[in-house]
């Protein structure tokens, strides 16, 4: 444990109940924010759960999340934001009625900036800053090819745009680690190899990993640098998608070997 | 009926129901905060007024600090932020229809506050007579057109504020947590915050147009700040069009002037108040028929294209390709 990157995502003995339910339960991970980390399970496991931890959406009972060092204890989920993780949501819903372009830039500009004193007094200074955001929102726009799409609202766009905009909303917030919620969910089964690209492209060219979380096993064990198994809250497995695909606990969770056991 | 200076009077309230309306558009077209409580802001924001500028011993009240127009002017917009710091520091924790319900229960507490501390405001009974701006330069009866001209001036100037407040990184992101406060909260965003301040910004904007209020009826009592107001202003925005930078104070002007000229036609045997509220449904029904989104829109403010259906169609399965494949 000492000798881990200090920028990481490091989960040590995280707890969290529901009345009697422990959702999870005493789980303890290391991840690389320079990696695709995969968050694997059956439904129920807790991987939503541990994801609204580590945001402080739901924080935990117990247990430590630290990340680049900082913890993340007693934080709200917009300070967790401001360290750099970035998380998005299962359906993308984005800001719907503000446009590719507002929301880019929502998204980029620091919050000290949007306040009713700012709007009606220091415009100057907002002025350059929007101007530098809306240079690099068209770049990222036009990488992600949602360029066509800058002055259209969120809730005009198909599904698919908006799973892209998810990403270009993320990467205008400066993040250090995305934490993906289902990526793949909603996305049309031709585009998902794509959706895996773009996800493995910010990984080689911005150094920018990801912790996500989905359903759908071969999409993520065709990206995934490192896969952590969660069955009923606790961690059962970590390693890479081969060792995890040969590991018999996992193969017993998702065959359903329950016969056995009975 | 065609009298000018009726007329005047007219137009004076109705663009003090639409600065209002810009001002409730603010907080709760952009800021998503259904809040029907703007009567008892207004309340606050005219009582603190009129109380503050009290010097005549003969009214049998305790406080008279007998401050200047203008200084008392400040005071109600200042104390009026307080009072909506007050209502939004427990009322935010709630969304919704429980915002509104607490809201609306809120501005009625204020209203029995003002009915109970007779020793203060006289309670039921009120305060008259309260002098105006410049009211010694004309006399009372084209005293009405210098009115037109002040209510004018404030509506131009709460509707730049608005304006320009929507069209600001603040407003984008005040809409963007409307729509979607997680992911606001997900992008770095203190909503809570935000939305606080938003709050006591509207309390201080309200509290400074109420003395505008106070000048046109130029009497003051408790009866004037029941909830009715509050749906009245409410029914200028949603007639002008929530969330669009002018709305509010059109829809205003449309609402106000409508029924004023019904109000000068006679009916046979339908009660004035009756007539009213036939006149607000029946401008309700009339607009909204036309114009789902109100005669402004939210769309139109910030100018965002519209699609084609057959665009989005085509487009959707080559964008994650080209986004995939770069």
């Amino acid at each position: 444990m000492s000798e881990t990157p200090p920028l990481d995502l490091i989960l040590q003995n995280v707890t969290k109940t529901y009345g009697g339910v422990t959702a999870v339960d005493d789980v303890s991970a290391s991840i690389s924010t320079s990696a695709i980390t995969a968050l694997i399970g059956p439904n129920g496991a807790g991987k939503t759960t541990l994801f609204n931890a580590i945001t402080g959406f739901d924080p935990a009972d117990s247990g430590s999340i630290t990340f680049g060092g900082d913890s993340l204890a007693g934080l709200k989920p917009w300070q967790v934001a401001h360290l750099g993780l970035i998380r998005t949501f299962q359906t993308p819903v984005g800001f719907t009625t503000l446009t590719v372009r507002e929301s880019m830039l929502s998204a980029a500009l620091h919050h000290s900036l949007e306040t009713p004193r700012k709007a009606l007094i220091f415009s100057r200074q907002i002025k350059e800053v929007e101007q530098q955001a809306t240079e690099q929102a068209i770049e990222i726009a036009t990488e992600l090819g949602l360029i066509d799409l800058f002055d259209f609202r969120t809730d005009e766009l198909s599904s698919g745009d908006r799973k892209l905009l998810e990403f270009a909303r993320q990467l205008m917030a400066n993040p250090k680690m995305l934490l993906l919620d289902e990526p793949a969910a909603s996305v049309a089964p031709n585009n998902i190899g794509r959706l895996a690209q773009l996800i493995l492209r910010l990984r080689d060219e911005r150094g920018l990993g990801s912790l996500i979380i989905d359903h759908n096993l071969s999409f993520l064990m065709q990206i995934a640098d490192t896969v952590h198994v969660l069955d009923r809250g606790a961690v059962i497995a970590s390693g890479t998608p081969e060792e995890i695909s040969t590991n018999q606990d996992v193969m017993r969770i998702y065959l359903g070997e329950k016969a056995d056991e009975v | 009926m065609t009298n000018p200076i009726f007329w005047a009077g007219v137009l004076s309230l109705a663009l003090i129901y639409g600065s209002i309306a810009l001002v409730l558009n603010l907080e709760s077209g952009w800021g998503g905060m259904w809040d029907l409580g703007t009567a008892g802001l207004l309340g606050a924001g005219g009582y603190s007024y009129v109380l503050l500028t009290l010097d005549n011993p003969d009214l049998g009240t305790r406080f008279l600090p007998g401050w200047p127009m203008w200084l008392a002017w400040i005071g109600a917009s200042l104390f009026t932020g307080l009072v909506a710091l007050a209502i939004a520091i427990p009322s935010l924790r709630l969304r919704r229809e429980y915002f509104l319900i607490t809201t609306l229960a809120l501005a009625e507490i204020i209203r029995q506050l003002i009915v109970i501390q007779k020793d203060i405001t006289r309670g039921h009974t009120g305060i008259a007579n309260l002098d105006r701006p410049l009211d010694s330069l004309v006399d009372a009866r084209t005293y009405n057109y210098i009115f037109l001209g002040i209510t004018a001036f404030a509506a131009v100037i709460v509707y730049l504020i608005t304006r320009r407040l929507g069209h600001s990184a603040y407003g984008r992101t005040l809409r963007g947590a409307r729509d979607n406060e997680a992911l606001a909260l997900s992008l770095g965003k203190p909503v809570n915050q935000m939305r606080i301040k938003t709050f006591v910004l509207s309390g201080m904007l309200i509290g400074a147009i109420a003395p505008l209020y106070v000048f046109y009826l130029r009497a003051i009592s408790p009866g004037v700040y029941a909830s009715g107001i509050t749906f009245h202003v409410w029914t200028a925005l949603v007639l002008g069009g929530i969330g669009s930078a002018f709305g509010g104070l059109f829809g205003g002007l449309l609402l106000i002037v409508f029924t004023e000229g019904i109000g000068l036609v006679h009916i046979g045997a339908f009660p004035d108040a009756v007539k009213e509220n036939f006149s607000i449904g029946l401008l309700l029904v009339l607009v909204l028929r036309f114009r789902p989104d109100g005669v402004f829109s939210e769309r139109r403010t910030f100018r965002a294209r519209t699609r084609t259906i057959s665009e989005s169609d085509t487009r959707t399965s080559d964008q994650l390709s080209t986004a995939g494949q770069k």
